[in-house]
């Protein structure tokens, strides 16, 4: 009875679309406080803890140069949580959106793929956002944070790191029955790997087994993609973005499964 | 339990709270699968071809679960992009549909702004976007005031009569005698009884009732005597009822034997009376 369930296309598409039909009314109110964030870190770390860091910064690269792309990967991260988390929480618990939807020809399958897919759509919106913001801040200062053109693969890898940060969100929330809970998500998941994802310092510079703890989480790699691309990549970065897709195909049908529990009795 | 609805007539599923309609509901659309048994739907497996069977039915829930993000009309153009009706198509079918519930004027306003009666009408309209085949109403009136339930009943009149099946739950007895043409009353997940509304009377209670109002030791020296005369008795707190073929005879009875009764009434038995005998009251005969 409980095969696995693979979405269908159009299914997805239409859930998404749903959601592109609700954001499309408030995309300016939403979009500002997720290009603010992402700014202010680079203000006060940037710029004011980079001012003690001696010439040379770090591995050649002023700290301002260093921790940008960084803050593209968190700020996808950030992006997808929000999603998956609260945003599903209420529209799964409290409005009973799913639960009019899979009364249709779409399947609650559908309806997780397509909250993914979404997940990674704002990640990747946001991300260009703050992505033009930091072109355009190298310009008027004069010390470039985005020197290669390979930064026009930074979007779609954008999209990616969403979508995966979205499969563990949703399968923390298919699992979660009060919304307080959350708080733990973002205590013991997000905040560690914002911090210990080698964004503000180097983290492979750690004695063993730092580095290796770090390469077997998600957010690490996403930093590396972003960085590489900002400077122009080695080829160690298809190793990073093959990490993710991995990652993230391993996850994609658990929250489904999850999912299909809650809302088929 | 065991039922079959025909095509183009409403058929009601009678029952107490916790008795098993919403979830017999939820199997028919899907959103409980079943743990044995047979169940198709418009000739279709609804396990083996959800999507199918979803295609060709409408839903009407028990708790509201209208898009609260969406404006009235968007409401309807999202839900028919899940059928994947052509935009134009959806458009018009929308308006059209906005018309028949009377919502012509809230099509711009927010879900959240509008009354019981309004959310349940637009809910009725969202069922019918895809122009399904059956439509199903899980207590369609529930909560609502004498009139929004007078509007929707008219509204589930006209369904039926362009030819379309509904199947709905109820626990008001006055909305299965007004629209089924056929019901079954459930207990404890199982079907107690099927019929129409009159065969059910017919077959469950006499014709006729009186219901005597009189003070406890009045009632106790009546029983011997009304049983005497009447089909099937039944206790309500300070009132007997008797169900009876021949009232008249009984009250005549009552009046000689002196004993006071503070208030006659006597009716015709309802649906209500099947279904108090079937599911509830205690039974005295």
């Amino acid at each position: 009875m409980d095969a696995v369930r693979i979405p269908s296309p159009r299914g997805t598409l239409r859930v998404w679309q749903r959601n592109a039909t609700i954001f499309r009314k408030y995309w300016k109110t939403a979009l500002l406080p997720n290009l603010f964030e992402p700014l202010l870190y680079l203000a006060a770390l940037g710029l004011g803890l980079g001012a003690f860091i001696q010439a040379g910064g770090v591995g050649g690269q002023s700290y301002v140069q260093y921790i940008a792309p960084g803050l593209l990967a968190s700020n996808a991260m950030f992006a997808a949580s929000f999603e998956s988390t609260f945003n599903t929480y209420v529209k799964m618990k409290i409005e009973r959106v799913y639960d009019a939807i899979v009364t249709t020809p779409v399947n609650v399958e559908d309806v997780v793929a397509a909250e993914y897919l979404w997940a990674g759509t704002r990640a990747a919106l946001y991300g260009t956002g703050f992505l033009s913001v930091l072109a355009v801040l190298g310009v008027v200062f004069d010390e470039p944070l985005i020197r290669s053109f390979w930064a026009i693969l930074i979007p779609p890898t954008l999209l990616l790191i969403g979508v995966m940060f979205s499969v563990t969100g949703t399968l923390f929330t298919s699992l979660i029955d009060r919304i307080d809970l959350y708080a733990y998500y973002f205590t013991l998941v997000v905040t560690p790997l914002f911090l210990f994802s080698g964004i503000f310092f180097p983290i492979t510079d750690f004695p063993a087994p730092v580095p290796q703890i770090a390469w077997f989480t998600p957010l690490y790699h996403a930093v590396n993609v972003c960085r590489e691309l900002a400077i122009g990549p080695s080829p160690g970065v298809l190793v990073d973005v093959a990490w993710m897709l991995v990652f993230t195909a391993a996850l994609f049908l658990l929250p489904i499964y999850f999912m299909r529990k809650r809302l088929i009795s | 339990m065991d039922f079959e609805v025909r095509r183009g007539e409403c058929f009601g599923f009678l029952g107490p709270n916790g008795a098993g309609k919403t979830t017999t509901m939820k199997m028919i659309y899907g959103a409980a699968i079943r743990t044995g048994g047979e169940l198709t739907v418009a000739g279709l497996d609804v396990g083996r071809e959800e999507r199918a069977v979803k295609r060709r039915i409408g839903v009407v829930p028990q708790e509201n679960n209208l898009d609260e993000d969406l404006k009235v009309k968007e409401n309807l153009l999202v839900y028919g992009r899940y059928y994947d009706m052509p935009r134009k198509e959806t458009l018009r079918r929308a308006e059209e549909l906005l018309e028949f519930v009377e919502l012509t004027e809230k099509a711009d306003a927010e879900v959240e702004h509008l009354s019981g009666g309004m959310k349940r009408r637009l809910l009725i309209a969202r069922a019918l976007i895809n122009d399904p085949e059956i439509v199903v109403l899980d207590e369609p009136t529930t909560g609502l005031d004498p009139q929004a339930r007078h509007l929707v009943w008219e509204r589930l009149r006209e369904l039926t009569s362009e030819g379309k099946t509904l199947i709905l739950t109820t626990h008001y007895m006055e909305e299965a005698a007004q629209l089924c043409d056929r019901l079954v009353v459930m207990e404890d997940g199982r079907i107690i009884a099927h019929g129409s509304p009159d065969e059910l009377v017919r077959e469950y209670v006499s014709p006729e009732v009186l219901e005597l109002r009189a003070g406890k030791d009045a009632l106790e020296k009546l029983l011997p005597l009304v049983e005497d005369h009447s089909d099937a008795v039944e206790r309500a707190g300070e009132a007997l009822l008797a169900y009876t073929s021949d009232a008249g005879l009984l009250q005549d009875r009552i009046r000689d034997s002196g004993v006071p009764v503070e208030n006659t009434l006597h009716r015709r038995a309802g649906l209500e009376d099947v279904f108090m005998r079937l599911t509830g009251r205690r039974l005295i005969d």
